[in-house]
């Protein structure tokens, strides 16, 4: 499944030295400012690290979060603002922006951005490991978990953190309802397709895969939906593959649909079923060249030359002939004009966010270190002054594709 | 703490009291 999915650029952000000179007025405070220079550069180096593991990468981020919420949560049991937030500039850029960063004073600010990009990160991990030869089912699991913990971690930005921010995110940049929104669907609808895959693999019934390829073409239509009133030179390209996306499991939802309606008998209204899958097949074909035509920020994905797509297209064909041979021989049925409408409810294999939680408080960030830092001291010094650091794009680590293996989960 | 019962496993059960696998699809294959 090597270019399977789409997965747009990660964010890319300034180095940060966390020096306040002056400020940090005691050996602990100045341990602190240290240490979340360097689990930030960590973190970071992380991203594009290709031997980076889940563990790891959580290892990371808690080591970074732990110290960082020194800086956010109140410390001094008053329920006034840290007097730290807004003491340093935060640059990050945005996935579909290129590399016009966004800037702020402010704590709360680098939380998001930086959560935004571990899981943008479980995103690409998961992409890179359905890549792979031969998937076991322990990979599989993996694949499906790590974009639930990116659903989740989305989601907790949204509805906890987002809210927080002073200046609100402007149009088109990742932290606005629509990219975020469009994110977290995105997320569930692909750990939605390895269930498909499962399920397939595991010859559970056709109902069953029926419903839940037909939900998972909402989701893409709903994501597709949330970004159309977007740019379109920011938002097209990732639009068109929430869009083949859809066609191509409506094709599957139609083509198990079919399955099941001939299984109760009604074989003209399969086969209008599994014509309408060849034309919703033929459509995503169509919509795969389109998606990979757009220019837009992102790797391209190849969908059409992948066994999982290439698969679906034989399965509509032998089902519908099998089903107009048994017409002509047995029911003798009128195939109905319209095509049968799908009005599915998936019991099972519906993919939830994992619930987000940043991790505790570190022991360094005690009450009495947080009174030796001084705002008054450093606001006098010079140096004071924040230094302008330059954005660099993330060197991101290629997708080798690999041999397809026809996406075998099980 | 109370004494686990059983042994830990990937098997929970959905809404409808059926047994599933971490995927969300039903333990047994109904085809």
């Amino acid at each position: 499944m090597a270019h399977w999915f789409h997965r747009n650029p990660l964010k890319a952000t300034a180095p940060v030295s966390f020096n306040f000179y002056g400020v940090a007025g005691s050996p602990a405070a100045n341990k602190i400012c240290n240490d979340l220079r360097t689990t930030r550069a960590r973190l970071l180096e992380m991203f594009t690290d290709v031997t980076c593991s889940p563990e790891i990468m959580k290892n990371a981020t808690d080591a970074y979060f732990s110290l960082l919420q020194g800086f956010i949560s109140s410390l001094d049991g008053t329920t006034q603002e840290n007097k730290m937030r807004f003491i340093q500039n935060f640059k990050w850029t945005d996935t579909l922006q290129g590399n016009i960063p966004s800037a702020q004073q402010d704590a709360v600010f680098e939380l998001v951005s930086m959560a935004f990009n571990v899981a943008l990160w479980y995103t690409k991990f998961a992409s890179r490991l359905a890549g792979k030869e031969n998937i076991t089912e322990a990979e599989a699991k993996d694949v499906h978990r790590s974009l639930k913990v990116a659903a989740g971690i989305f989601k907790n930005l949204k509805e906890v953190h987002i809210p927080r921010l002073i200046t609100p995110a402007e149009k088109g940049r990742d932290l606005e309802t629509r990219a975020i929104d469009a994110y977290i669907i995105q997320c569930q609808a692909e750990a939605q397709e390895v269930t498909i895959a499962r399920a397939i693999e595991l010859k559970h019934n056709a109902t069953l895969i029926a419903a839940l390829a037909f939900e998972t073409a909402n989701f893409y239509q709903k994501a597709n939906q949330t970004l159309n009133t977007l740019e379109p030179e920011c938002s097209s390209k990732w639009r068109k593959y929430f869009l083949l996306k859809q066609h191509f499991y409506i094709a599957y939802a139609y083509c198990y649909y079919g399955q099941t309606l001939l299984a109760s008998d009604k074989c003209g209204e399969a086969i209008r079923a599994l014509q309408e899958a060849e034309k919703c097949y033929s459509c995503a074909e169509d919509q795969c060249k389109e998606y990979r035509q757009t220019k837009g920020p992102g790797t391209t994905a190849k969908p059409s030359e992948q066994l999982f797509f290439l698969k679906l297209g034989g399965v509509i064909k032998n089902t519908l002939e099998k089903c107009q041979r048994e017409n002509g021989f047995i029911y003798f049925h009128k195939v109905p004009a319209e095509a049968p409408l799908l009005e599915l409810k998936a019991s099972y294999g519906l993919a939830e966010p994992i619930p987000f939680e940043l991790p505790p408080l570190s022991e360094q960030c005690s009450a009495e270190v947080y009174a030796t830092f001084d705002l008054t001291k450093g606001a006098k010094n010079d140096k004071a002054k924040p230094k302008e650091e330059e954005v660099r794009p993330m060197k991101e680590p290629d997708l080798k594709p690999q041999k397809d293996t026809g996406c075998v989960v099980s | 703490p109370s004494i686990p019962e059983g042994i830990p496993s990937d098997s929970k059960t959905n809404k409808d009291g059926v047994l599933v696998d971490e995927f969300g699809l039903p333990q047994i294959p109904a085809t």
